[in-house]
């Protein structure tokens, strides 16, 4: 396929967390609200007058400090973002709010505001933990709209004189719409026989809507759009469609592996992925804005920390619906080493996709940064689509 | 800082070294004199009608043959002797008392659970008035069902079993990264999950309640035992949730609505009406403990600490979170306790010849080798004046049977579950974990702070080095004590005491007490 | 012996016994000895039985 014409620009946005477009919306008056974690009702911190930029950390290589400050047994994703922010990679940013998603995440904020990583200069900086609901249900909902009032709404409008009203919620959700339905118009593309995107460059372009301020990214997004339109599709056939499940990937370079081998990353459900994280969220006008889109967060929300069996089960009947949606021929679960919260689903999930909807599984951890043990896990992956083909062609398929 | 008595002196075995013979048990046991031995041998023989009354019942007998965690029990007496090594007089009858009583609470907890079990006792109409609960929660959600058992499906079956036996959670360990889940995560919750797996538990009860107690290993763990326990076996299963910071004001309504919808939920599957008598009966009792408790902890601040060490830990457990005020067999034993430690603390006993150092232990306890504190004490001199584990809840909550109370007693309720023990500690941001523990340290009057660092709880070691930066500022002995809470082939028994015998030498360059108990052949033993 | 002295020496003699075997079981931990040598038979039968061990 003839490249992207901004892929090149994509991918150069994603090799600091500092990227050249904070810069420039900084520079347009706009304050950058960070955030770790998916548990967090984005378009409220993309008010008029800020924008929301989700940490991570690419090209990282040692997490000595960090693993001082918390051990090597900690997730490797809060260790990278430690070092960074304990590196200045983060000082870019004018408050930070961490949602209380998995403990070490948590750690790792709380270990980056010990530690005065961020908001040097910066008098109006804030750290912000909020509690987010472990069940979905009415309580949790009622919960959920307390804590972002609490933890987002009222520090972003005291701090920076953010309107918080409920028409400036709703213009903030209209934009974030604008994107995801950008990105899910573009990953539609992959449910093609022949698709005329890669895995590693939707996410690429996914994962620049987390990273990056969106509104500067719309214009490039809607090019994409229009030359995927016409762009046409190699004349290959791949070895297996896979739906790549799991916890917080970042590293574009994971799904670049994959698809070397042979096979189409088709669909992704992960942390930074965009399903379920780019559904739109629909608005009606019978109920306030914040209680809608909480709502939406609280219910779409598939991190294993839900923890109410509807949930548990839910996760299991997504990600089939997902395989079945995006016609995959297996499914990778993939978790961060350390992370005990994928730890248990991808546990929990290999085995219900394996034997209550037939999917062919593969259950792996994989670093941080995936450049650390691109051979272990090339083995895994060519092995496991070999089974995969294996079955097909023991079931007539080619 | 360092308490001497020149005229101390400990009848009966000087030398405890001479118990230890690298065998699976002890050589002999203890020689305390005539007077303590005599004690020691009447508790022994208590302890021994205990078992002598659980086995001779059929069903226990069957639940012997047929629950591979059943065999730990075997070791009750060796686990006792453990906690005593080394006491006399009153601390002797402190720990006798609460280990004891412990002995007996898991006991009747083990009659109850094969009672209603479906491959034992397989009782019915028994099984229908049983709520199982989570291993790590407060059971203040029962305490207005009198007519309902809580049944801690999880605490004969894997915390006390590995108590008991080291290597008792080793094949569940096994069971469960069979199964996929990595070796990683918190063994304990693991465990608890590979009993689930191995199809080990007992199966009974109406419905259960599982709560996010100590950690995300905790919450995710159960997933998989609700998923076994829904499906397999038809009980259906309620997750109770408390916050994570659970110091905020604006998180106590959401926990108390959920504690009306764990009742709710209890009284839809059981048919059971909450009791507001019973409540407040209970309420009255969980205040007693509190003040208890709190009392011990003001005179483990002076220089004659009683009741320390791992059965102030255990026997809080019990009483405080398994028992949450739910039994009236806890008070007597909580006020001859206390008669047992004023009176030691009047006469000014001291369980060693010197208290070098006063400790806070801090962190989660390695399972399979908790009697350490008690041999710390005799080694090295040092005393443990508390642990995290003890730090819970201080408040009062509401007593009276009124209409406000009503109200209130769910927000108290939620606030004892937000507390239970670890998870008060291990959630709750940064400050409820650091910079308590200085506080502590202060109140406490401690020099030195035991940090077992339990390698898979990463709330623990994701404070790592701030613990030891603060502890540096303050000018606090910070001693890593690292291990793997209840997986001992990770790290045995003498590598975890190591590291603090070399700590000693070391750092403080100090001779044991009794050189004999430094290094200890028990890596074979139960 | 008349009845008179057997008697209370039965009644003297019995608890003492009893008192003698299961203090030196006590002290001597034979108790403990006894089942430590038990319970690998209970380890062998648990790992022959049949279970139903899934996720």
């Amino acid at each position: 396929m003839r490249d992207l014409k901004h892929l090149q620009t994509f991918e150069d946005l994603l090799q600091v967390a500092n990227n050249p477009l904070i810069g420039q919306a900084q520079s347009e008056g706009k304050i950058c609200v960070a955030y770790p974690c998916e548990n967090i009702p984005e378009p409220l911190l993309n008010l008029k007058g800020a924008f929301s930029v989700r940490l991570f950390a690419p090209n990282t290589g040692s997490t000595d400090i960090a693993t001082y400050y918390m051990t090597n047994l900690l997730c490797e994703t809060s260790r990278a973002l430690l070092e960074r922010a304990i590196e200045g990679g983060f000082n870019f940013a004018d408050c930070m709010i961490t949602p209380d998603g998995c403990t070490m995440v948590n750690r790792c904020a709380e270990n980056m505001q010990l530690l005065q990583t961020m908001g040097k200069g910066k008098e109006r900086f804030f750290w912000q933990y909020m509690e987010i609901p472990l069940k979905c249900d009415d309580n949790g909902l009622n919960l959920y709209v307390v804590q972002c009032k609490n933890h987002i709404l009222t520090p972003l409008q005291e701090a920076y004189g953010l309107d918080i009203s409920d028409a400036a919620i709703r213009q903030a959700v209209e934009e974030h719409n604008k994107v995801c339905r950008l990105i899910r118009a573009i990953g539609d593309f992959r449910k093609e026989e022949r698709p005329r995107i890669t895995g590693y460059e939707f996410h690429v372009l996914t994962l620049a809507t987390y990273v990056c301020p969106k509104y500067l990214l719309i214009d490039k997004l809607e090019e994409t759009l229009e030359e995927l339109k016409t762009r046409e599709p190699d004349n290959r056939k791949y070895r297996a469609r896979l739906l790549v499940v799991g916890s917080e990937l970042d590293d574009s370079g994971m799904i670049k592996l994959v698809e070397e081998t042979g096979a189409y990353v088709c669909a992704d459900r992960f942390c930074f992925g965009s399903l379920p994280g780019r559904d739109p969220i629909e608005l009606n006008d019978s109920e306030d804005a914040l209680t809608q889109v909480c709502r939406h967060y609280m219910v779409n929300c598939q991190c294993p920390r839900m923890m109410n069996m509807a949930k548990v089960y839910g996760r299991k009947a997504y990600v089939a619906d997902l395989a079945k949606e995006y016609k995959a021929d297996g499914i990778i679960y993939e978790q961060v080493k350390f992370c005990d919260p994928w730890a248990y689903e991808r546990t929990l999930g290999s085995v219900m996709l394996r034997e209550d909807y037939g999917y062919p599984v593969l259950s792996v951890d994989r670093p941080y940064n995936i450049g650390s043990s691109v051979g272990q896990m090339r083995t895994r992956v060519q092995a496991f689509i070999e089974s995969v083909e294996i079955k097909k062609l023991q079931r007539g398929e080619r | 800082m360092i308490v001497k008595q020149e005229d101390w002196s400990r009848p009966g075995d000087q030398r405890l070294g001479v118990l230890f013979d690298g065998g699976k048990v002890r050589r002999r046991r203890e020689w305390r004199g005539v007077k303590d031995t005599l004690y020691d041998y009447g508790r022994w023989v208590y302890i021994m009608s205990i078992l002598a009354r659980f086995i001779v019942k059929p069903r226990n007998i069957k639940a012997m043959f047929r629950y591979r965690w059943m065999a730990n029990y075997l070791a009750v007496p060796h686990m006792v002797d453990k906690f005593t090594m080394g006491l006399r007089d009153e601390p002797l009858r402190i720990v006798h008392t609460a280990m004891d009583f412990v002995v007996y609470d898991v006991a009747q907890t083990m009659e109850n659970i094969f009672r209603g079990d479906r491959r034992t006792g397989n009782d019915k109409k028994f099984s229908d008035k049983c709520v199982l609960t989570d291993e790590n929660a407060m059971t203040a959600f029962m305490m207005g069902f009198p007519t309902l058992k809580a049944i801690l499906r999880e605490v004969p079956t894997m915390f006390v079993a590995n108590l008991l036996n080291q290597y008792s959670t080793t094949h569940y360990l096994d069971v469960a990264q069979a199964a996929g889940i990595p070796g990683d995560v918190c063994p304990m919750p693991e465990a608890e999950a590979g009993i689930s797996i191995d199809d080990d538990f007992a199966v009974l009860g109406a419905c259960a309640v599982q709560v996010n107690t100590t950690c995300d290993g905790s919450l995710m763990g159960n997933g998989i035992i609700a998923k076994r326990l829904e499906r397999e076996y038809g009980i259906p299963t309620f997750q109770l949730v408390a916050p994570m910071r659970h110091r905020e004001e604006d998180v106590q309504d959401y926990a108390a609505q959920d504690i009306r919808n764990a009742i709710a939920f209890i009284e839809e599957h059981t048919g059971e009406k909450w009791d507001w008598t019973a409540y407040f009966e209970c309420a009255k009792r969980v205040n007693d403990i509190t003040r208890n408790r709190l009392a011990w902890l003001e005179m483990n601040s002076t220089n004659y600490p009683q009741f320390v060490g791992a059965p102030f830990s255990l026997y809080n457990d019990t009483n405080y979170m398994g028992n949450c005020g739910r039994s009236p067999k806890f008070p007597p034993i909580d006020r001859k306790i206390m008669k047992y430690a004023q009176h030691g603390y009047e006469a000014k006993r001291m369980m060693a010849p010197e208290y070098r150092h006063r400790a806070i232990i801090w962190g989660v306890q390695p399972q399979y080798v908790i009697d350490m504190l008690n041999w710390m004490i005799h080694c090295w001199g040092i005393v443990p004046l508390t642990d995290m584990l003890s730090m819970v809840n201080t408040r009062q909550i509401a007593e009276e049977d009124t209409p406000e109370n009503r109200e209130q007693a769910y927000y108290d309720m939620a606030w004892l579950n937000e507390n239970m023990i670890m998870r008060n500690r291990t959630h709750g941001g940064y400050e409820v974990l650091v910079d308590e523990l200085w506080q502590f340290c202060e109140q406490m009057n401690a020099d030195m702070v035991i940090m077992w660092e339990h390698m898979s709880c990463k709330a623990l070691t994701g404070m790592h080095g701030q613990f030891e930066e603060q502890a540096r500022e303050r000018g606090i002995h910070l001693v890593w004590v690292c291990h793997d809470l209840c997986d001992p082939r990770v790290y045995t028994r003498q590598a975890i005491r190591d590291q603090l015998n070399t700590y000693m030498r070391t750092v403080m360059r100090e001779e044991p007490l009794d050189p004999s108990i430094e290094v200890l052949p028990d890596e074979k033993a139960w | 012996m008349p009845k008179y002295i057997k008697i209370p020496l039965l009644i003297l003699g019995i608890p003492a016994a009893v008192f003698a075997v299961t203090f030196a079981i006590y002290f001597l931990n034979l108790d403990m000895k006894l089942l430590s040598k038990i319970e690998p038979f209970f380890l062998r039968h648990y790992d022959k039985m049949p279970r139903e061990s899934y996720v």
